[in-house]
């Protein structure tokens, strides 16, 4: 088993086992590499080693006018084998909150038990101060940032979106507790191929799109990237969380058409 | 009265139902046996004087060290059990020399003054796992005198780990003739010079002895050159410009 | 060849990445002004367009902050506690060079696992000066009257040397280059700055925020007539006897 990858630093590049065998031309999978170093001036310090290996890919999020919507599909990759085709990667943390993740999902599920009993521990509390998205997030951002400190980081992308009081909030934390907020969020390969499509469309739109609309827009981009990312499933949920709360759909696809693979020589299966 | 008192009073930490602490009292009384100490402020700066208890003429007095540098601008005088002091001023110059290294500021006469009284109170039964600590009240007082952005200040403390700011304040075995002395003849505009002066009246009416440069030692800190300690010759002057 | 071709390599985290961006101050005779883009960005993504690196710890102390933004925003946060502290234990706001001392002692608690940014302190020193302090990673620094860090350092301190401290300039015989810019100069200075570091940086861009420290009793008026001024000094009694901060906030190319 060869799980090596000098590039699964690059988000872009999880589960993407075969890099080792057979290099891409140009290194097309490791889109950093140009302006990204690999190696500086700490690289020599004390490391130790970690690796996704069970992972999901995508998660796209955006703000609309009722609040947000966010969508991830359905499948958990080993390497290049679509290894679990039903697994959940939106997940609700108290009644106004969706967190939803791309890399690890053994992480992933591990960090669902620590914000659940954390939500436990808060309703026990009964304080009158239930925790928001905007709580939440930072939370999940120090114990991140905090594990990368330890050499020992979760290795995952999360979009963490939400409404309380009448307030939308949408924000992005990853392994290495980097941190930021938007109204179109993407992570994986959807930062490269739906963001642009999701900035297109909802920047400086936010408060007027409706949830047609952003479902409409977020759709598209799943159909996108499941024409191009090869460790993506044409089978994923959508969750909006709105006044009325966060809610997960079951799970959709979107009509596909690829008739026009037929015409394409030069490479896939044909012999001749 | 008596009988209360003989129940309550060997606990360290323990309180008497009338809600005192017996052996802090006692320390602040252990106070008033210790040699007297005054201190002045004004405008120019503050005066710390303290008078030497020379118990034999084989004593070296010049070996009695009453007034103690905390940092450059900051001083202080003791009454009590001398020897605790030592503890209590090692915790105020690290405290000032770490917030100079940390804060490239001089420490202010209040700050190092609260880091002192924070000291007061530790005493008692360490847990376990932590380093051994004082087993009873310290038995000292201390006139923290020193210069910040806020002008020349003059602190007191006590074994409570209280501590107030005065313009003048006596402590030790004559305080209270002292005190009242003070009260007489301080003024908010005195020079240096005048505080100088009055220290030493106000020491010469309560010292058993009769005053000289060997038995008392005077020390000032000002804005513009901090701490020092009277040389005897400087305080033979004083003595005799009295 | 490429090493994968080898045998199986073991792969090391690296807790670190850079999140560009750029950062500048200038320090004024009674003023000091603290800038910085707010776009973060990794590699050729941009991540968000509003991610703010300039931060207000006091009426009068300014920090900005440029490298890995989670180090960045960590550290602030840590400032701001100590400054919170250092409030309780000394009834005072912390004089701008002691915030410098702070900031080297912090930086260098942590020598041998360094926060990866790059800091500048702008504010107003306690004789009213204005003042300019430069950090590196781990905690060495000095007092400038001008700094640029970050992606396009390269691109504006050059600019800065010539503009502020005359660098290869002739001064004309009998006028000697003054040794501070007004105001008016010293803001027109950072908005070209970022304009041109925009166009030729492409981790610049996005928006521009501008903090302004004026010493107590300073006029405020070349601010007054410009729009998209915002007061934001905290102490209500400041306003009329201490230093006052202002943010100017503009747009770049988000290209």
């Amino acid at each position: 088993m060869n799980f090596s990858s000098h590039s699964t630093m690059n988000p872009m590049a999880w589960g993407n086992l075969r890099e080792d065998a057979y290099p891409e031309p140009f290194g097309a999978y490791s889109h950093n590499q140009g302006v990204k170093p690999r190696a500086d001036a700490f690289t020599d310090g004390v490391q130790r080693t970690q690796q996704p290996i069970v992972t999901g890919t995508s998660v796209l999020a955006i703000k609309y006018k009722d609040g947000i919507m966010m969508a991830a599909d359905n499948l958990a990759s080993y390497g290049s084998l679509a290894r679990f085709k039903d697994i959940q990667r939106l997940h609700a943390v108290g009644d106004y909150t969706v967190i939803g993740a791309g890399g690890d999902m053994s992480d992933f599920q591990y960090l669902q038990q620590i914000l659940d009993d954390l939500m436990v521990e808060e309703f026990a509390a009964e304080d009158g101060h239930p925790l928001g998205p905007a709580e939440i997030y930072e939370y999940l951002s120090q114990i991140m940032y905090g594990r990368r400190s330890k050499i020992n980081p979760l290795w995952n992308s999360l979009l963490v979106g939400g409404f309380k009081d009448g307030k939308r909030f949408l924000g992005y934390v990853d392994l290495l507790g980097t941190t930021y907020t938007a109204s179109t969020l993407a992570t994986g390969y959807g930062a490269y191929i739906a963001q642009p499509l999701l900035r297109k469309a909802v920047e400086g739109r936010e408060d007027t799109l409706t949830e047609e609309e952003a479902r409409e827009i977020i759709k598209e981009s799943m159909k996108v990237l499941y024409y191009r990312d090869a460790r993506s499933l044409n089978k994923f949920q959508i969750a909006t969380i709105t006044e009325k709360g966060a809610v997960i759909s079951e799970s959709m696809s979107s009509e596909t058409i690829w008739a026009f693979a037929e015409g394409i020589r030069g490479y896939g299966a044909q012999t001749s | 009265m008596f009988a209360t008192r003989s129940e309550y009073d060997r606990g360290v930490n323990t309180f008497s139902p009338e809600g005192r602490l017996f052996q802090v009292e006692y320390a602040i009384e252990a106070i008033k046996l210790g040699s007297t100490a005054v201190g002045i402020r004004t405008p120019a700066g503050v005066v710390l004087g303290v008078e030497k208890r020379v118990q034999s003429p084989l004593l070296e007095a010049s070996s009695i060290e009453k007034i103690m540098e905390i940092d450059s601008h900051l001083a202080c005088a003791m009454s009590g059990l001398t020897a605790d002091a030592r503890t209590m001023i090692d915790h105020a110059r690290v405290t000032a020399q770490n917030h100079a290294f940390t804060y490239n500021e001089n420490i202010k006469v209040e700050s190092v003054t609260q880091a002192v009284c924070d000291l007061a109170l530790r005493f008692g039964e360490s847990m376990d796992n932590e380093e051994a600590m004082m087993s009873r009240p310290f038995g000292v007082a201390f006139l923290i005198a020193g210069t910040d952005e806020l002008g020349p200040q003059l602190y007191h403390t006590d074994p409570s780990g209280t501590f107030v700011r005065y313009e003048a304040k006596a402590i030790g075995s004559g305080s209270e003739a002292a005190q009242a002395e003070l009260q007489d003849k301080y003024h908010k505009q005195m020079t240096l010079a005048e505080a100088q002066s009055l220290t030493l009246k106000v020491l010469k009416q309560v010292m058993e002895e009769k005053l000289d440069q060997h038995n008392v030692q005077l020390a000032q800190v000002t804005p513009e050159t901090g701490f020092e300690i009277l040389s005897e010759d400087k305080l033979k002057e004083v003595i005799e410009a009295m | 060849m490429s090493p994968s071709a080898q045998a199986p390599i073991r792969h090391d985290f690296n807790p670190y990445t850079e999140n560009g961006g750029t950062i500048l101050a200038i320090a004024g005779a009674d003023f000091a002004v603290i800038a910085g883009d707010t776009r973060q960005s990794e590699g050729y993504n941009i991540q968000t367009r509003y991610a703010p690196k300039v931060f207000r710890l006091t009426d009068k102390a300014v920090l900005a902050v440029n490298g890995f933004a989670a180090d960045g925003n960590m550290f602030v946060k840590k400032v701001k506690q100590r400054l919170e502290w250092y409030r309780h234990a000394h009834a005072k706001d912390m004089p701008l060079h002691a915030i410098a001392r702070l900031i080297q002692t912090m930086l260098y608690a942590k020598r041998f696992f360094p926060y990866y940014v790059y800091n500048i302190l702008g504010g107003i020193e306690e004789d009213g000066t204005g003042a300019v302090y430069s950090f590196d990673p781990v905690g060495s620094y000095e007092r400038e009257a001008c700094r640029a860090a970050g992606a396009a350092q390269s691109l504006v301190q050059p600019f800065l040397d010539n503009q502020i401290y005359f660098k290869n300039q002739q001064a004309a015989p009998g006028s000697p280059h003054p040794a501070h810019l007004p105001l008016n100069q010293v803001l027109a200075l950072v908005t070209d700055s970022f304009t041109s570091a925009t166009e030729r940086h492409i981790e610049v861009g996005d928006g521009l925020e501008i903090y302004i420290v004026l010493a107590k009793g300073r006029n405020s008026n070349e601010l007054e007539s410009l729009k998209g001024v915002a007061e934001v000094t905290t102490a209500s009694e400041a306003i009329a006897t201490g230093e006052r901060l202002f943010v100017l906030r503009r747009e770049l190319k988000k290209d």
